[in-house]
């Protein structure tokens, strides 16, 4: 596999190749971060497409000074998120008939999975915005402490707080959605 | 450093041996045995979080955009990029729409109904919508073009409802797309945009052999091709665009199609075809 450096690079000289390597190593991660903040599959598929234009379209201007692609990339996907809360009116969740996780063909095992899912959607959006991002970012997306400070543009410090308490509100929430 | 500070240091390492490290639970909370309890509960709620969002995008979703992607990397100018978000959002055009009818007509349940499937309430709203635009498109080649963006907003409803295995839906919504087909190839009036938007026809009948994956005819440009800068030259290219990715994205959804809609599909890349080769050949 190619140093993703070097494929930035070849991307900024219009080489198709190139692109196409960095779309399929980020798409999953990208869809999976929308997935979640939005709760709409369908909306997560069309800002996916979006992230992805944006960055292409903007990949001249991105420079390796101490921000990896990967952070860049997510700072796009967080300010779409950030215009699409922003002009939302009202959250409208479709049910998410495809949260198929990797590799399972166990047809309960898939069912259990989209119920937690879905509970973990619905408990998510009981966050605070900045909560939810770094769930998001982090657990959805394994981006680093550093990597998601860079895209929410707060300090280390502030992310590890936010994390703590996103992560406690997250269990409360999950543990009144069980009992309801 | 306060206690809290340190208690976030400590969660955050944890979290990177679990996460990234491939440790269990169970040997974090041995490193920190005075925090255990505190940290326990949290712990296993992340557990829960990642595994059940370990969700990846539909591989016809991911095929289909870097195709996309990658087609409107060839042709950078600034028109083209217009042009390629918008057909990469065809929701949001309908949505576009259908806000200008609400201003116009004071209702407010419009605006939401771009972003329907055929399964959805909204979606009588949507077709409305696209008759109007349909009507209102003052070029025929606009038109055309209309045509076309309407045809690929049926395709990826079709995709929608091929994942959700919907077998009424996906031949009302066949039939949606055939009328639209008929009328992109006649280079269309009203009336048959009407018929394309707003009727529901009898499914597709009949079944070809294999499905023809195979790009339509007009590829590149030929030296009756107008000119790639003019009108009729942008709507060409998109138009091949459209031909390539709406047959790539059904001919991709046929596998994973229940058994019974497969010919219906096997049919529409082929008059998916047709219809843009024809379509491309009037403007050469």
């Amino acid at each position: 596999m190619q140093d993703e450096q070097c494929l930035v690079q070849k991307a900024r000289d219009g080489d198709k190749e190139a692109f196409a390597q960095l779309y399929e190593s980020h798409v999953d991660k990208i869809y999976r971060y929308l997935v979640l903040k939005t709760g709409n599959k369908i909306e997560a598929e069309d800002m996916t497409q979006q992230v992805f234009l944006k960055a292409f379209q903007s990949i001249s201007s991105f420079k390796w000074q101490g921000t990896p692609f990967t952070a860049w990339l997510f700072r796009i996907a967080h300010n779409l998120m950030v215009d699409y809360m922003r002009h939302k009116e009202k959250r409208a969740t479709l049910p998410l008939d495809e949260p198929i996780a990797k590799s399972d063909s166990n047809p309960e095992l898939m069912a259990e999975r989209k119920l937690d899912m879905e509970q973990v959607i619905s408990a998510t959006e009981r966050l605070t915005e900045l909560q939810r991002g770094v769930i998001s970012l982090r657990f959805t997306s394994e981006l680093s402490i550093a990597e998601v400070a860079r895209v929410m543009g707060k300090s280390e410090g502030a992310i590890k707080a936010l994390q703590h308490s996103a992560i406690a509100a997250l269990r409360k929430s999950l543990l009144v959605g069980e009992t309801q | 450093m306060s206690r809290e500070t340190e208690f976030d240091n400590i969660l955050n390492e944890c979290l990177e041996r679990l996460l990234l490290g491939g440790e269990t639970v169970e040997q974090c909370l041995r490193s920190y045995p005075g925090e255990a309890a505190e940290l326990e509960p949290l712990l296993r709620t992340t557990v829960r979080v990642e595994k059940a969002a370990a969700v990846v995008p539909n591989a016809v979703f991911k095929a289909r955009t870097k195709y996309q992607l990658l087609s409107a990397l060839d042709k950078p100018e600034p028109g083209r990029w217009q042009s390629f978000i918008f057909s990469l959002k065809p929701r949001w055009a309908a949505v576009i729409v259908a806000v200008l009818i609400v201003l116009v007509a004071g209702g407010t349940g419009v605006a939401t109904a771009g972003s329907s499937m055929p399964d959805s309430l909204l979606y009588p709203v949507k077709l409305a919508t696209e008759q109007l635009q349909l009507k209102l498109s003052p070029t025929e080649l606009g038109r055309t073009e209309l045509y076309a963006r309407l045809a690929d907003r049926r395709v990826n409803e079709i995709v929608y409802m091929v994942e959700k295995g919907d077998i009424q839906q996906i031949e009302l919504t066949a039939g949606r797309l055939n009328g639209l087909l008929a009328g992109l190839a006649d280079k269309p009036g009203v009336d048959n945009a009407s018929q394309g938007v707003l009727m529901a026809p009898e499914p597709a009948e009949g079944a070809m052999e294999q499905p023809t994956v195979a790009a339509p005819r007009a590829q590149g440009v030929t030296e009756d091709s107008p000119p790639p800068d003019s009108e009729a030259g942008k709507v060409r290219i998109l138009l091949e665009e459209y031909a390539l990715s709406q047959t790539a994205a059904i001919s991709a959804a046929i596998n994973q199609a229940p058994e019974e809609v497969r010919p219906v599909l096997k049919q529409l890349v082929t008059d998916l075809e047709s219809s843009y080769t024809q379509v491309i050949g009037t403007l050469d």
